[in-house]
């Protein structure tokens, strides 16, 4: 009830935003934009965005975003986001970022500056925008490499970003450096430690995160590196020490856009140590790890086609899931170990305004499934479908 | 000896001949698309010309300030117009869908702003006429008074 109401407020301050930003002049440097869309996710088994194996509406995502540019060297930015995702997300109103960027030095060959606030985090491709449909191919993103299942571990920083943009005739440099509070939530927890443990997951120490970006002059080639090192602790203890988890989260980006196509792809690593969770659990070690190729291709003006074929695992070391269902006495199935997943899609850019989208993927394992919408694991079916729908509106 | 050297003589001149005529076409080819649309500043702005990578910048929303500190107003006509789709292409040397997905990731991640979208170019005239600071582009028309055209180099 409370949820509905908040997501109708929203709409309507989105519609009326719209019909203002038309109608009222906006004091110069003011600038409104935002975003609705909404989703049907149908699988042939496993739960992804809410109940999907009985087709799901529960994939909604409404933002409103402004923007004042003061003067050359200072921008105030924020957006609100309200994003429904089955069980992962309950569509309450989140500042998705609020900060202000502040130009430090700028010259024709060379630009540096300070971002203050809440920052979306410059990880790999997509991250900093993931939840604005227009900007990513596809309806989901690669799952492998973006958990929607822990997103928000990676998602936004309370803090301060360093950035410096060298701009030469061979191409574009651009570095960031930032720290800061990690915003974590209950999705975390659940997937980092495969099941619910008491207490809730907090960060222990600010996150570091650094960004290199190479773009040539037009941007027909882009390749970056990125991670993000966070440390977390569970607000519980059996013995005296607090459980810990320190994890490094990374990406290699590259990809290559050419008039009627872009290739795209990205190698994820996510090393992770868990400690002090004895007698619960043993001490954690391991890798997980995922990459994609994806190839969209633009039709004609208003269609565009999208191919990927992604792969991901819990534990390098252990691809084939054995060793984990071993050690969990099959309470863990070695299928919910890896995803291997290939999707086709459509997009349809209806008008300036409008986007549909449909998506179709097969997938081989539930290495991908959010815990908490699929927590009987044994249930996890490995071979499954999924078929998907999405309109999208802007301004 | 000489049969040879006159054989010679004539498929130079032939060549000289197809690559002068190659020359022409290609100039002709590029001044007919670059005089195909032009970028246009307010009077205000000091500049003359413009070099392709800081029309980019500029068009990207990367640099927001002229040389003497003025902040810069970028306009745009809409994705879908022509002649928005010729001037990325041949004056920016980008793809459109390219200007979108930049300026798309720097509204939806706060770290910067969109061009100011006009509907067709007898506003985007007035506006780039109205605005100090203001850069636009417009195709080749001579009744273009009150705004200043700038060369691409």
């Amino acid at each position: 009830m409370d949820r509905s109401r908040a997501l109708l407020a929203l709409l309507s301050l989105l519609l009326l935003s719209r019909g203002a930003a038309a109608e009222l002049a906006l004091p110069s440097g003011l600038q409104l934009h935002g975003f609705a869309s909404q989703g049907a996710v149908h699988t042939s088994s496993n739960r992804f965005h809410g109940d999907s194996p009985e087709t799901s509406l529960d994939f909604t995502e409404i933002g409103l975003n402004a923007s004042w540019r003061l003067s050359p060297r200072l921008l105030l930015a924020g957006q609100v986001l309200s994003r429904r995702a089955g069980d992962m997300s309950d569509g309450w109103p989140k500042v998705d970022f609020a900060l202000a960027d502040i130009n430090l030095f700028m010259q024709d060959s060379h630009r540096a500056g300070m971002r203050l606030g809440r920052l979306k985090n410059r990880l790999g491709l997509y991250n900093e925008t993931r939840d604005v449909p227009f900007t990513h191919p596809g309806i989901f993103l690669p799952q492998v490499v973006y958990f929607d299942k822990v997103r928000n571990l990676v998602l936004a920083t309370d803090g301060i970003q360093l950035h410096g943009e060298l701009y030469q005739p061979f191409g574009t440099l651009s570095a960031t450096l930032a720290t800061g509070r990690p915003v974590v939530d209950e999705n975390v927890e659940a997937a980092l430690l495969r099941g619910q443990i008491p207490g809730a997951i907090e960060p222990r120490e600010n996150s570091w995160l650094a960004s290199l970006w190479f773009h040539s002059p037009a941007e027909r080639i882009k390749v970056g590196l990125s991670g993000a090192a966070i440390a977390l602790r569970q607000d519980w203890n059996l013995t005296r020490a607090h459980p810990r988890i320190d994890l490094t989260y990374w990406i290699a980006s590259a990809q290559y856009n050419a008039e009627r196509w872009s290739l795209s792809t990205e190698y994820m690593g996510l090393p992770f140590r868990g400690r002090d969770f004895q007698p619960v659990r043993p001490d954690l070690n391991q890798t997980s790890e995922g990459y994609y190729a994806q190839l969209t291709y633009r039709l004609r003006q208003p269609l565009e086609l999208m191919l990927r074929y992604e792969e991901g695992f819990a534990n390098r070391d252990d691809r084939d899931g054995r060793t984990l269902e071993r050690q969990t006495q099959g309470l863990i199935p070695e299928h919910a170990g890896s995803s291997r997943i290939l999707s086709l899609g459509l997009r349809w850019d209806v008008s300036r305004h409008w986007m549909l989208r449909t998506e179709y993927q097969r997938h081989i394992g539930s290495f991908i499934l959010s815990e908490i919408e699929n927590p009987n694991l044994l249930e996890h079916d490995k071979h499954w479908d999924l078929f998907a729908v999405q309109a999208a509106f802007r301004f | 000896m000489v049969c040879s050297n006159t054989h010679t003589r004539t498929r130079r001149a032939r060549l000289t001949r197809f690559a002068r005529w190659g020359l022409i076409a290609i100039v002709a080819w590029q001044s007919g698309m670059s005089s195909a649309q032009q970028i246009i500043v307010n009077p205000d702005v000091g500049v003359v010309a413009i070099d392709r990578n800081r029309a980019r910048l500029i068009f990207t929303m990367r640099v927001n300030q002229w040389g003497d500190k003025q902040p810069v107003t970028v306009f745009v006509l809409p994705d879908d117009a022509s002649l928005h789709q010729v001037f990325a292409k041949s004056a920016l040397g980008v793809y459109p869908y390219q200007l979108r997905r930049t300026w798309d990731r720097q509204v939806f991640s706060g770290t910067g702003q969109a061009p100011v979208q006009v509907a067709n170019e007898q506003e985007m005239i007035e506006r780039v006429r109205q605005t100090t600071g203001a850069i636009g582009y417009i195709s080749d028309r001579p009744d273009a008074t009150g705004v200043k055209t700038v060369k691409v180099e």
